[in-house]
């Protein structure tokens, strides 16, 4: 009798939460494995082509290939920064500094705004118009006589860095900080007695036993930029070109603004498979071995 | 001679420290007092003060007053601001209540496919937004059509008419994959948090003769009051900057939430003129998540120091 009421009281309680997650997220994932190996324009039956959309990505210069490229862009030059810069701040700030809380908080501040938000800043901060923070400056300090299009396809990947950088920062250096805030204080006070310098002591004791953190950082930074979608699709209007185009955004445009759903499913499938491929390869490349402490 | 080179590190350390806090809060601030300036100001004076704060009077002031009218009625910011509350709130409530009772269920219960169901909920956690986006995209069409075609014997006998059920251009289809999209992460935080809770109280309860549903209800939901407001603030932050699927479900100016407002209006920014409005949107788009940041803030780093240190 009570076996069967805990029976009832299991199922009540999973069935709501796993119907609902098998029919909106497991339901069209297994169908979006199904629509890569098609050629559909959403109306007519499907045709189905196996893995040909997939052939075409390996195609020398194919727009997959060009989209991927910026998605490698978009992680690797901000990604450099923004590891190095947060370490950097939570490192001084984990040793001690004068207003430790303040900085902490506030640089945390544009992790915290949406993407539209942060796009829509800097789209400002770039502007050719009278608002244009950054080219009223260098009319100001240098005399440029015609305001720069920063945000002009052609250099748009590049004026995405400082923004990337500024807006995800934080949110490493906090990640970090908590890492630092982990290791026991005793490791350091031992190393200081054996007359290690400040260099020494980020070296071979704050960086070896925050490792694991430090991976993490670098995988939530390659995903970040695997799926990259906000920030580009808003600053071209919505029609990215050669120059700008991520692998969301050539899905998004495929499927509905071409109607090619087929190669754009593709592309996500791919996608999907990169996400994964790049955290089992991270995690394995960069785990050495692990210390406990 | 050490310790001069220490003083020098030391002073540097604080040279950039402030750069960056500078960098970081300077950019926000310009937006913010930027939305008290009329067109002309921006003209004659285009990055200093507004003339509101350097030269108060009841005119300038007007001008402040001018630009959120214009940003809150006049470009429907108040509509894409309620539509938001109304998503996000109905999604957070399900997500907690869904969440915590599948968590609640895998921490506590032994039963055959526990681990099965457990992985299946956490593979989530690796499946990225934009695989699931298209397929839903038609499988909302298909539901759609098959729920209107399904309820209209009944509905043709109440003689309600004709009556026709989407899931596009909906809040209800997006709350629903708001809802679906987000149990993976609560699920997983929370059923780490409901194996952490003593399993006496339970015994205790059940002893008193209460139900396992009142025990839930009654005992464990508060005791993991702390695991649910992280929960709360992670998703409410995610949602409430959500863009993708928005953009993709929601086509009517009176549905959008307010990143795709905010949106639609920074993609026409390089051509209107209206700064003063631009500016007062960009301002009412980043208060509500600043203002649960700077409140909250404690448990969200909390938070963070957790995941991070489960890795």
């Amino acid at each position: 009798m009570k076996r069967r009421e805990q029976k009832l009281f299991i199922a009540t309680f999973l069935g709501p939460p796993l119907a609902l997650y098998a029919l909106f997220v497991l339901l069209p994932t297994i169908n979006a494995f199904r629509y890569s190996l098609t050629r559909w324009d959403g109306l007519a039956a499907p045709v189905w082509v196996g893995m040909q959309n997939f052939q075409k990505f390996s195609a020398h210069g194919s727009d997959f290939l060009i989209a991927l490229q910026h998605n490698v862009f978009l992680m690797v030059v901000p990604g450099v920064f923004i590891l190095s810069l947060a370490l950097f701040f939570a490192y001084v700030i984990h040793q001690g500094v004068k207003g430790a809380r303040l900085f902490r908080i506030t640089f945390f501040f544009p992790n915290v705004i949406s993407s539209v938000a942060v796009t829509l800043l800097w789209i400002l901060i770039y502007s050719t118009t009278d608002v244009g923070l950054l080219n009223n400056a260098l009319k100001s300090w240098f005399h440029i006589k015609q305001p720069i299009p920063f945000t002009e396809s052609s250099r748009l990947l590049w004026a995405l860095v400082p923004m990337i950088v500024w807006s995800a920062t934080g949110f490493y250096m906090v990640l970090f900080l908590a890492a630092m805030e982990n290791i026991p204080e005793t490791f350091y006070e031992a190393a200081r007695l054996d007359g290690a310098t400040s260099t020494g002591l980020f070296r071979y004791i704050t960086l070896p036993l925050m490792w694991d953190v430090f991976t993490t950082g670098v995988i939530f930074l390659i995903v970040t930029g695997l799926k990259a979608f906000d920030a580009v699709w808003i600053m071209e209007n919505g029609r990215p070109t050669s120059f700008t185009h991520t692998l969301s955004t050539l899905m998004y445009s495929k499927v509905f603004a071409e109607y090619n759903i087929g190669y754009g499913t593709a592309i996500a499938v791919l996608l999907f498979a990169l996400v994964l491929l790049a955290t089992l390869v991270s995690r394995r490349l960069l785990q050495r071995e692990r210390l406990e402490y | 001679m050490g310790r001069a080179a220490g003083t020098i590190g030391n002073g540097l350390k604080y040279a950039l420290l402030c750069l960056y806090l500078a960098a970081v809060v300077f950019p926000m601030c310009w937006v913010v007092y930027s939305s008290g300036k009329s067109t002309q100001e921006f003209y004659k004076n285009p990055v200093g003060l507004p003339k509101v704060l350097t030269a108060p009077n009841q005119e300038n002031l007007a001008t402040l007053t001018t630009n959120y009218g214009k940003a809150w009625i006049g470009s429907h910011f108040s509509s894409y601001f309620v539509n938001s509350l109304k998503v996000v709130a109905i999604s957070l409530f399900f997500i907690l209540l869904l969440g915590s009772m599948a968590a609640y269920v895998l921490a506590r219960f032994e039963f055959r496919g526990r681990n099965l169901i457990y992985v299946l909920f956490l593979s989530g956690l690796l499946i990225p937004m934009q695989l699931i986006l298209i397929p839903l995209f038609f499988q909302y069409s298909n539901m759609g059509e098959w729920l209107t075609r399904l309820l209209a014997p009944p509905v043709r006998a109440l003689g309600l008419g004709h009556l026709t059920i989407s899931f596009h251009d909906s809040h209800a289809g997006l709350i629903l994959i708001y809802i679906a999209a987000s149990l993976p992460f609560t699920v997983f935080t929370l059923t780490a948090f409901f194996r952490t809770l003593p399993g006496e109280l339970r015994e205790a309860a059940m002893i008193d003769g209460a139900s396992e549903y009142r025990i839930f209800f009654r005992v464990m939901m508060p005791l993991a009051r702390p695991g649910l407001v992280t929960v709360a603030i992670f998703n409410f932050l995610g949602l409430w900057n959500e863009y993708l699927f928005g953009l993709v479900f929601l086509n009517s100016d009176s549905l959008k939430t307010l990143p795709l407002g905010l949106a639609s209006i920074s993609m026409q920014a390089q051509y209107k003129s209206d700064y003063g409005l631009i500016f007062a949107g960009l301002v009412i788009a980043m208060l509500p998540t600043l203002a649960v940041y700077i409140f909250l803030q404690e448990k969200l780093t909390k938070g963070i120091t957790l995941g991070a240190l489960k890795g």
